[in-house]
């Protein structure tokens, strides 16, 4: 990413960032609109080994002292119950420990800004285009959303995060596309997310929606785009409840599913 | 004069979420629990998605109480302390991520610990330990004898084959319609009983040290099975004496055999079992007849907390022994490897 290091790091909007929610751990630090430096560890699928590290890691290389850091940054999910908890326990507990705001966004919106920002410097990406972040929830269904981009800098969710099957999701954005107005459609729909589970999907994705595009970038989460999400919600006085800051697990546990399934039977 | 120290203690490994701060390895400041049983007993039992997602929640309020019912400031704190193992491992990995970014935030030093080795250390915090000492652990998910040869060394002597006494005692709980969790009204009924259904005792091999309870358990089943068939009423209270009963002859039989044959100077009853009246009051009898010294700490002690993860983890702050930040939660992990190294 597009990180300077020369400036000085006071008096700024500096953040430190993080997300565990899929794959990768993501760290980094952000400040006033740029990633300072980042890091992407895929090595260990238990992200609660590593995180902690990682972040202390990252400040030691980029000579960031506790003193400099404006608020904490982390993605809040949805993704793996265990992975997004992990990042925001850390988020919560440094935050508290430091007395620093904390500001949480949503590791799709992450996921999906990250890979426009990265998109926008090749020649081949499309003026306007709407980026669909998927992340498997087994079961043939993803967590997943929409946003609307263009390159005059314009980022703007259409849809919020959920979980949904890919099939049916996949049907509804052609049609989505098909009759949005003129102003509204987009040059192309990407699909972005991990690698290994785009893998055998593209064939289910890859029919557009008439002269629309539908294309799968594999795109692994930054904690740089959590960062600079996070930032602009920060200049605007945004801030979570630390003690209340809980994950986005966008649905209910079995067990309370269950539950509800049985009170209803019983209530019939 | 040395400075006095404080040990920070994070215990999330089944479903209270809770923090302590102890100063000097043994005066408790705070000992906060919150306990999440209200939420699990409309589901009849801890259900782990459950208890991670309310660990989370609650992590840094109980924090902060912690902190603040202690007196002192953040700045004071000489080392984190937390349950690495064994547990759930949803449940503990929020209580380890929670201590490494406190250690990392505070710049202090990190302490993994045993959950039962702070069962057993509770009772450092009512009283001193002399050695060899040996100690009954029973709780929902353990039951132990563990050989304390040493301070901080364990060896375990006999551990249960199938299910925990405190296992047992809510299987059976749910079996006669009795609410979760299920121990403390067997206890209750098994006083009150005014007859007892003769339940058998596990007693495996002649000089082993190990329980078993799942025969015991479907002896009950059975019984219950037996009196539906014949449409006759459910005995309850004669049951739960009878189940009880069994329990405590076996556990307390060889916990007094093991204790003579090491020739043990102390006998420590911990876990939240440990709060059976009908256990505690049997074990207190047989340890006066046998003039051997039973040490057991409250009730607030003995059923998950972390105080006494800080009592334990302080077994390892005296000898400098601290765990990196890339400390892993265990739900393995082992009470005799986690023993003090010198
Ligand atoms: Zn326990």
């Amino acid at each position: 990413m597009n990180g300077t290091n020369s400036g000085k790091m006071e008096g700024g909007c500096t953040a430190l960032a993080l997300d565990t929610s899929s794959a990768v751990l993501a760290t980094a630090i952000t400040r006033n609109g740029s990633v300072w430096d980042s890091s992407q560890s895929f090595t260990e699928r238990n992200h609660s080994v590593r995180v902690v590290s990682d972040l202390r890691e990252l400040m030691a290389r980029a000579g960031l002292r506790r003193e400099q850091i404006d608020f904490i940054a982390v993605g809040r999910g949805p993704g793996s119950y265990t992975g997004v908890r992990i990042a925001v326990t850390a988020a919560k507990t440094l935050a508290w420990a430091w007395q620093k705001p904390l500001v949480g966004v949503s590791s799709l919106e992450a996921m999906a800004f990250g890979a426009w920002h990265q998109w926008t410097g090749r020649p081949d990406t499309e003026r306007s285009a709407w980026i669909v972040p998927v992340m498997d929830a087994r079961r043939g269904q993803v967590y997943t959303s929409l946003f609307a981009a263009n390159r005059d800098g314009k980022w703007a969710r259409a849809e919020a995060d959920g979980i949904r099957p890919l099939a049916a999701w996949c049907d509804s954005l052609r049609e989505l596309a098909a009759n949005a107005d003129d102003s509204e459609r987009p040059q192309a729909v990407y699909f972005v997310g991990e690698s290994s589970f785009l893998e055998g999907k593209r064939e289910a994705i890859a029919a557009g929606a008439g002269t629309i595009p539908f294309r799968t970038e594999a795109f692994a989460i930054e904690a740089g785009a959590v960062g600079l999400l996070a930032e602009r919600k920060f200049r605007r006085g945004e801030r979570d409840d630390i003690h209340g800051f809980v994950p986005n697990y966008t649905q209910l546990t079995e067990a309370e599913v269950n539950l509800m399934k049985a009170r209803t039977e019983i209530a019939k | 004069m040395t400075r006095p120290y404080h040990l920070l203690a994070i215990e999330t490994s089944c479903d209270e979420t809770s923090v302590a701060v102890v100063r000097n390895g043994g005066e408790v400041l705070s000992n906060v629990v919150s306990s999440q049983i209200d939420t699990h007993r409309r589901f009849g039992g801890v259900v782990p998605e459950i208890a991670s997602r309310k660990h989370v929640e609650s992590v840094t309020v109980i924090l902060e109480e912690a902190v603040a019912k202690a007196g002192v400031s953040l700045g004071d704190i000489d080392a984190v302390a937390v349950t690495q193992g064994p547990g759930l491992v949803g449940a503990l990995l929020v209580g380890v991520v929670a201590a490494k970014s406190l250690s990392l935030a505070l710049d202090v030093p990190l302490i993994g610990t045993h959950h039962i080795a702070g069962h057993i250390y509770a009772n450092r915090l009512v009283g001193e330990i002399e050695y060899p000492a040996l100690a009954l652990v029973v709780s929902g998910g353990h039951t132990e004898l563990v050989l304390l040869a040493s301070e901080g060394r364990f060896q375990i002597i006999g551990r249960t084959r199938d299910d925990a006494v405190g296992e047992a005692y809510d299987k059976v709980a749910r079996a006669l319609s009795l609410p979760y969790p299920g121990g403390p009204h067997i206890d209750r009924l098994a006083q009150e009983a005014r007859e007892e259904i003769e339940l058998p005792r596990a007693w495996l091999e002649p000089d082993c040290y190990d329980f078993s309870f799942s025969g015991l358990k479907s002896a009950v089943l059975a019984e219950i099975n037996r009196a539906n068939m014949k449409g006759e009423p459910i005995r309850a209270a004669a049951l739960a004496r009878g189940f009880q009963e069994s329990v405590i002859d076996v556990v307390t039989a060889k916990a007094m055999k093991a204790a003579a044959e090491y020739g043990v100077r102390q006998l420590l009853l911990c876990g939240g079992v440990a709060a059976n009246r009908g256990l505690r009051e049997r074990l207190s009898a047989l340890c006066a007849e046998a003039a051997l010294p039973l040490l057991v700490p409250p009730l607030s002690l003995c059923t998950d907390n972390a105080a006494m993860i800080a009592a334990a983890a302080d077994l390892k702050w005296r000898r400098g022994e601290f765990g990196t930040l890339d400390l892993k939660a265990e739900p393995q992990l082992s009470l005799e490897d986690w023993s003090v190294s010198h």
